[in-house]
């Protein structure tokens, strides 16, 4: 934040102004955040932005599904990540009585599909498989598990 | 280290099973430059700023929630105290601008909007007068706009007329949302010590001391609390209980920051504080009277509630400080009574009164909130229980503050139902002697001694 509002609103009536009839909505908010973009690098010190202390992986996700255990489950998860390019790093599971846990690290950095996406796509092919499937980055755990 | 299994599930299990989330994610925006003695000039000023910064809040803290699997219950948005944003109107144009305010967070899809506020603990400026008396009709006409006043500090001292104010603003506010069991009152808080930098609503404000824009955070979490203490065997010391919560207290914060840092760097946005703030919902298993019972208390309201509050209050700060270098806000236990699934059961049973709650605020932040008292209550009555309180807040330099609702046509015995996190009042009795005398006096209640501590 290096413009304030008053001076926003002067660049904007400048914009109104020498785009006439030329000027709509679109265009004037184009041209004030270029304005305030250029602004921004001009003084570097300027925008405080500050780093994140936690470690990003943002191309890790971790996948976790529950439900009873039947043929196929495992099967059924893994070949949606393989037909997206996603790679498995490590896999555990665990079964409690009948009930079944699957635990996924993926790597999704060469996967041809956004997280949201591919994020549906597996919990709606777990919901095929009757799991309930979470799908998380990876971020969040160590985060919360680590120091 | 890679991540176990179990430490997956047990992080799974506090979202799906113990209702952690993160509570609000609250982004301040100074209205200080939105300034202009033309009040027309002035509303578009502040709808723009508002309406232009937090474009994308809402819609950065949902892309957040998606990516890690951990609900923001509330995106919030919090400004510079009307009262100095403002300075220099008058009782309707104050209304007006809390229209505007309402309009851009409805906008927006921000649940709820802080700052419609006054800062008087040593006295009124023309502004914060008028601001006051428009609170009743500010929060009649508008949906998510909150209000408070600050009206003592450990520095300053009791602004004893402003508490005298209060009282009657309260009554006000009451009458004026009388067809919706006084829900105006639920968005007024009363402060002693208040922190600029709150991201928990009512209280909310962006302080004047704080950046053009900043995101703050509010964790949640007794749901996992809780848990710690069941599985704590009877004979755990408190030793031992202490380490339990301080270590889940931990995990919790560390949550809230990651999340807290990751809306506000999606924004371009600095990232101010979590508030770690132990902060009950009205849902089974998520309250703050539960995990004082599970450490071994029949009801709250028994004695050693107010020892048990302290211990959980400590042990929450222990973790979250460690897990944090930028704890602000209240960060105190909340014990709100209708949002509390645990308070509102005690409460109905007798187990606990508006005495031993002001007496737990020595040990938590905010003592008296939402508590619903008979109708009929007098302001000044309403006024006492505000310098109690308050009281309490600058003797031991800390917050404290009231949120009580007198419900017209209700008495003792009755209950109001707010739905959602507002939850369920029951009506309180609360001592109906005279402190008229009292009250009236008015002027500067002196600072306490530990006011004077350079």
């Amino acid at each position: 934040m290096t413009l304030n509002e008053q001076e926003i609103r002067k660049i904007a009536e400048e914009a109104v102004r020498q785009l006439g009839k030329d000027a709509t909505e679109e265009k004037i908010e184009q041209v004030v955040r270029e304005a305030a973009e250029r602004v921004a690098r001009e003084e570097p010190g300027a925008v405080s932005r500050q780093t994140t202390p936690i470690n990003q992986t943002h191309n890790r996700i971790i996948i976790t599904a529950f439900g009873r255990n039947r043929i196929g489950i495992l099967a059924g998860l893994t070949a949606i990540l393989a037909e997206h390019q996603c790679d498995i790093l490590d896999l555990s599971q665990k079964i409690l009585q009948e009930f079944f846990t699957i635990m996924l690290l993926v790597d999704i950095s060469n996967c041809n599909m956004s997280f949201e996406e591919i994020k549906q796509e597996v919990v709606r092919r777990g919901e095929d498989l009757d799991l309930k499937v979470i799908v998380q980055h990876e971020d969040i755990f160590n985060a919360m598990h680590r120091i | 280290m890679p991540i176990s299994l179990e430490e997956i599930l047990e992080t799974i299990r506090m979202t799906e099973v113990e209702h952690f989330d993160i509570r609000t994610v609250t982004m301040g925006i100074s209205l200080l430059d939105c300034r202009s003695d033309d009040l027309q000039r002035l509303k578009t000023n502040i709808y723009d700023k508002v309406t232009r910064i937090a474009a994308e809040h809402v819609k950065m803290a949902r892309k957040v929630e998606s990516a890690y699997g951990i609900s923001i219950a509330n995106k919030r948005l919090a400004v510079t105290p009307l009262a100095i944003a403002a300075e220099g109107f008058y009782k309707e144009d104050y209304i007006e601008i809390a229209r505007v305010l309402d309009k851009a967070a409805d906008e927006l899809g921000i649940d709820y909007l802080g700052g419609f506020s006054a800062l008087v603990q040593k006295g009124f400026t023309p502004g914060d007068r008028q601001l006051i008396q428009a609170i009743p009709e500010a929060l009649a006409s508008t949906e998510h706009i909150c209000s408070s006043v600050n009206v003592a500090s450990t520095k300053a001292g009791m602004n004893m007329e402003a508490i005298r104010m209060m009282g009657e603003i309260v009554k006000e506010t009451a009458r004026a949302t009388a067809d919706r069991d006084a829900i105006g009152c639920a968005k007024l808080v009363v402060f002693a010590n208040v922190p600029e930098d709150n991201p928990f609503i009512a209280g909310a404000f962006h302080g004047v001391s704080e950046p053009d824009v900043v995101v703050n955070v509010g964790i949640s979490g007794p749901g996992v609390v809780l848990r710690a203490v069941r599985e704590a065997e009877e004979d755990l010391d408190f030793s031992a209980l202490a380490d339990r919560i301080r270590a889940m207290a931990f995990k919790i914060t560390r949550a809230g920051i990651f999340i807290g840092h990751e809306v506000a760097r999606l924004q371009n946005v600095p990232f101010g504080i979590v508030d770690i703030s132990l902060a009950p919902t009205p849902l089974q298993g998520d309250s703050v009277a539960d995990i004082l019972k599970a450490m071994g208390l029949e009801d709250v309201g028994a004695t050693g509630t107010t020892a048990a509050l302290a211990l959980l209050n400590d042990s929450v700060k222990r973790g979250g400080l460690m897990a944090s270098s930028h704890v602000g806000g209240l960060s105190g236990a909340f014990i709100p009574v209708s949002e509390d699934a645990g308070m509102i059961e005690a409460v109905k049973k007798g187990h606990i009164s508006i005495e031993k709650l002001e007496a737990m605020t020595s040990v938590c932040s905010v003592g008296l909130d939402m508590v619903a008292i008979p109708g009929k209550t007098p302001a000044e009555v309403i006024a006492g229980m505000i310098a109690d309180e308050a009281a309490i807040g600058i003797t031991n330099n800390k917050t404290t503050a009231v949120r009580a609702i007198p419900v017209p046509g209700k008495d003792v015995g009755d209950s109001v139902d707010y739905g959602g996190l507002l939850g369920e009042a029951p009506i309180m009795p609360v001592s109906q002697l005279s402190n008229n005398i009292f009250i009236r006096r008015g002027g500067r209640f002196p600072a306490p001694t530990r006011g004077a501590n350079n």
